[in-house]
């Protein structure tokens, strides 16, 4: 193992720079949970469907200059795909009298997932696509970074303030927060609260689409890229605690650094396992999460 | 007695749950700007009625209707938009919002036309009535029990379109000064607004002081209907309270 | 009417026996299943009539995690064979019959379709297989099922080492390919080499192949070898650690997606395109290549085990014209190989004169098969990784501009 205090540097910015979309993605599972109760396996097939959008929009239609215009879509895409699956697939969890809520959602986004990923397989094939990126590599401090991935974590970055400013500072936002603390109230104080919650699973799910078009020139696109990267937005969520958006963005940045250090200066073929023994760690210290609290709602 | 067409009329609500009738048969009917106590021993249906007039339950028979229209089985977020609104028994504030920004979530929720700005006025001004103004900016999860149930009574009058507000135990285990300062509340919207109140409450001194005519529930039934002395005098009134009480 | 009399007398017996009827009514039941039972074995082990087609089954990996672009050249040129096969004649007056499984590179999705294949679809013959582990995990059930195996392309050693009469493979072993690489830096005179490989079979059993030959050859190189996990979306710590080692070549052993992530990535870290980079198979071959890497693809050498200079066979020929005509694209090594292992069988078969395992595995040992390339195909009883084994000869090209081909390739190194 070759040690430097410039490759810890450049080790470290890499991590982080990876967190910022590992935590875009856990921000989206834990954000629909919050509103909608519901843990929503699929997000690494939306995370595929925003790949798949900004490959054909950067390759057939736009070329990569407008690759941000293109994240824009993909975006937009995933969050329309969202809004209006809500509505048929979760929505009667809530709006039908049932007996296993948990059990229903699921078994509902597990089919969900082997639906979309057959979907793809179906119309773009088995093969790898990737949306080609003219930007250059630069340099942060000593450490050269793929243009796209400077561009896919600033991005991010973006996404996240503006995630922010949704949720602190519009009405939507507003009646969201209200929704995350108490279903009941928020339909009692003239909320059509099935309408927010198609509106909170479509946020969720763009910011996984986001990651997806921001993600696709670095790990491309095919069927189940967004396995991995679900995997690890499941991870932040035990790291961070469910239902909680610091524990969301913390998560996602320390999970990306500790992979990132682990396997330059532990061993490389494990980088996978650090993050779970992380995930162990917080069970063990904190099984709630970082920023979990037992019994969040009233 | 009462003059005009009512403002609210319940018809032969009926709610079972398994083998208990919770609710049997309740019509009641609200005149406009009406004061109304709900009384009755614990489990006497009162809160299934609510819940029934409200819409987050559905009856199995029976309707429901608001200043003439239909609103049986709607859901709550309609019922509320059309002007029937209520509180619950245990305050269920927003914990993770501000003071203020509770009052904005059910204005906003309407839609008017004023936007923010009017909201923030009418807030301001709820919150000087119910004395939460020092706190407005604080998160609703720091209030006492009593702070929040006028939060949730105010939050409720920032619907511009509140003609019926069911109130569910407003004074249970509250202190008199925030008592106080809740019943000149629903004075001055009553008196100043014409908005009618249904007040369930077991506080019999309250209840006399703010409610001309009371409907006493028994068993999931409309026990009777009168002046507070005319139905405390009734037997079966008696006997039901009575009963509670032995047990 | 006999057998009614005792029809008869047996009713009458039960109505005095009472209790006991519903023993005798139950051992009547078995009996009657039992010999049902016993007519459909007989039925199912009854040799299949002539004109039931020989199915030939094809494992090979079509979705993801797999590398479903060599997947997809196993299944052309298996049906291309297959067509190919029936067009002669057939083999022993019957036709073949082509099942496809998708292994999705996944070790247990591949037994169990070995064993739908080999039980409910009657396969004689299996192969297709690109993945190692998939390959080495059917082996294990194959050896009890006795349905032989053929390795397309599946590099690591235990496809063979283990000497199972069923396990055959004609696809690269680790030693010529290693020695194919160091064959490559020893002409170039290069002194440091980092090898990054992925933690399977595959990569393991390559990266230690290549240490052991740097040390049983003498070749004085320097090695630093790093590991990573196949599911890893980010090389760049395992880059940045190659960067400080300063290599003189790297080998990228990774399959799928982690090698074009490694070519991306190490542009970024700016080991390309000064470094030399090799790729320890041909996924530079496919014609995605361009379209993954465009400008940065520029200078990657990979192993080819076919170049559209090799001599073809006449049979080859005939392969490669079916393909550009088929495909619009010349046939790539994956295909070739797969319709050569269904070519290899169907001779073994008429060989044989049966379908039946031991006999098809007999003939395959002692026969020698023309496959697409001139060198015949054998598969001796030989020593270690040898067993089994038919390597095709090797070499290295090298892309020296955007959108070239194998064809257009400039051949850096050959054995």
């Amino acid at each position: 193992m070759i040690f430097s205090t410039e490759l810890l540097i450049q080790t470290v910015i890499s991590g982080l720079m990876v967190g910022v979309l590992y935590a875009l993605m856990a921000l989206g599972i834990t954000f629909i949970y919050s509103i909608v109760k519901t843990i929503n396996w699929a997000m690494g097939e939306f995370y595929m469907i925003g790949s798949y959008i900004q490959f054909v929009a950067v390759h057939f239609l736009l070329g990569p200059r407008w690759w941000w215009l293109a994240a824009l879509i993909s975006m937009a895409g995933t969050f329309l795909i969202g809004l209006l699956l809500e509505p048929i697939l979760i929505k009667p969890m809530y709006s039908r009298p049932m007996q296993r809520r948990d059990d229903y959602a699921t078994v509902v986004t597990i089919a969900l997932l082997l639906l979309l990923r057959s979907l793809a397989v179906a119309l773009g094939g088995p093969y790898q696509y990737r949306p080609e990126s003219d930007l250059s590599v630069i340099w942060i401090g000593p450490l050269p970074q793929e243009g796209a991935r400077v561009a896919a974590s600033v991005c991010a970055l973006l996404a996240l303030a503006a995630f922010w400013i949704v949720i602190k500072k519009t009405w939507i936002g507003l009646a969201l927060r209200a929704a995350a603390q108490n279903r009941i109230a928020v339909q009692t104080s003239g909320v059509d609260v099935y309408r927010l919650d198609a509106v909170a699973f479509a946020i969720g799910v763009a910011l996984a689409g986001l990651a997806g078009a921001l993600l696709a020139p670095l790990f491309m696109v095919f069927p189940t890229n967004g396995a991995v990267t679900s995997v690890k937005g499941f991870e932040i969520i035990v790291i961070g605690g469910l239902g909680s958006i610091p524990g969301a963005l913390i998560g996602g940045l320390l999970l990306g650094l500790v992979e990132s250090l682990g396997a330059a200066f532990i061993s490389s073929p494990y980088q996978n396992v650090y993050g779970f023994l992380l995930v162990i760690l917080i069970l063990i210290v904190k099984p709630n999460g970082l920023f979990g609290e037992r019994g969040r709602e009233a | 007695m009462m003059a005009g067409a009512p403002i609210l009329e319940a018809q032969g609500l009926t709610k079972r749950y398994g083998g208990l009738i919770a609710n049997n048969d309740v019509r009641m009917t609200l005149a406009p700007g009406e004061i109304r106590g709900l009384i009755g021993p614990n489990g006497a249906g009162k809160t299934t009625f609510v819940n029934l007039l409200t819409g987050l339950e559905t009856p199995d028979a029976g309707s429901v209707r608001l200043d003439g229209t239909d609103i049986t089985g709607l859901l709550p977020h309609r019922i509320a938009a059309q002007g029937l609104v209520r509180t619950f028994q245990v305050s269920r504030v927003f914990a993770n919002l501000t003071v203020r920004e509770n009052l904005l979530v059910p204005f906003l929720a309407a839609g008017s036309p004023g936007g923010v700005r009017e909201g923030q006025d009418r807030a301001a001004e709820l919150l000087d009535l119910s004395t939460l103004t020092p706190l407005a900016d604080e998160l609703a999860g720091v209030l006492s029990g009593g702070q929040r149930m006028l939060l949730q009574a105010c939050a409720g009058f920032m619907i511009p379109a509140v003609r019926v507000y069911v109130l569910d135990e407003p004074f249970a285990g509250i202190n008199p000064v925030v008592k106080d300062t809740l019943i000149a509340l629903i004075q001055g919207e009553n008196v100043g607004k014409g908005r009618a109140f249904l007040i369930v409450s077991h506080e019999m001194e309250i209840v006399r002081r703010l409610c001309p005519l009371v409907t006493v529930m028994i068993q999931g039934r409309v026990a009777a209907e009168g002046t507070l002395d005319e139905v405390a005098r009734r037997p079966e009134v008696i006997a039901a309270y009575l009963g509670r009480a032995a047990a | 009417m006999d057998s009614l009399d005792t029809h008869a007398s047996t009713t009458a017996e039960w109505r005095s026996l009472g209790t006991q009827r519903e023993d005798h009514v139950m051992q009547r039941r078995e009996l009657f299943g039992g010999v049902l039972a016993a007519a459909l074995i007989a039925l199912g082990s009854l040799p299949a009539k002539a004109q039931d087609p020989i199915v030939f089954g094809v494992i090979t990996p079509l979705s993801p995690p797999g590398e479903t672009g060599l997947g997809q050249l196993a299944k052309r040129g298996a049906e291309i064979g297959v067509e190919y096969i029936n067009e002669q004649g057939g083999i022993l007056g019957r036709k073949v019959q082509l099942s496809i499984q998708d292994s999705a590179g996944k070790n247990e999705q591949a037994v169990a379709a070995y064993r739908r294949l080999v039980s409910s679809e009657k396969a004689v013959a299996v192969f297709g297989f690109i993945h190692s582990g998939a390959n080495i995990a059917v082996n294990e059930v194959a050896k009890e099922m006795g349905v032989p195996t053929m390795g397309t392309q599946t590099g690591a050693t235990d496809v063979t080492a283990k000497h199972y009469d069923i396990a055959f493979r004609t696809h690269a072993v680790d030693p010529p390919r290693a020695g194919t690489w160091l064959g490559w830096i020893k002409k170039n005179n290069w002194k440091r080499v980092s090898i990054i490989a992925e933690t399977t079979d595959y990569g393991i059993g390559l990266a230690k192949e290549t240490e052991k030959q740097n040390k049983e050859k003498n070749l004085g190189l320097e090695i630093q070898t790093i590991m990573f996990d196949r599911t890893t979306t980010d090389l760049l710590p395992q880059l940045l650690q190659v960067k400080a080692f300063k290599p003189d070549a790297i080998v990228n052993i990774g399959v799928g997606q982690p090698l074009d992530l490694m070519i991306t990535q190490a542009h970024t870290v700016g080991l390309l395109p000064a470094t030399p980079m090799v790729t320890s198979y041909d996924a530079p071959a496919r014609p995605q290549f361009w379209q993954l890497h465009g400008e940065k693809g520029v200078g990657v050498s990979f192993v080819a085990f076919y170049s559209p200079k090799s001599e073809l066979s006449d049979l080859g020929k005939e392969f490669a014209k079916r393909y550009q005509a088929k495909f619009s694209e010349p046939p790539v090594y994956a295909a070739l190989n797969s319709f050569a292992n269904a070519i290899v069988f169907a001779e073994a078969i008429k060989k044989a004169g049966t379908t039946e395992p031991k006999a098809m595995i007999k003939a395959l040992e002692e026969g020698s098969f023309g496959g697409w390339s001139t060198v015949p195909v054998t598969f001796p009883r030989a020593e270690g990784v040898l067993w089994h084994n038919w390597s095709p000869p090797m070499m290295i090209l090298r892309y020296t501009a955007k959108d070239q081909t194998p064809a257009t390739a400039e051949a850096a190194y050959a054995q």
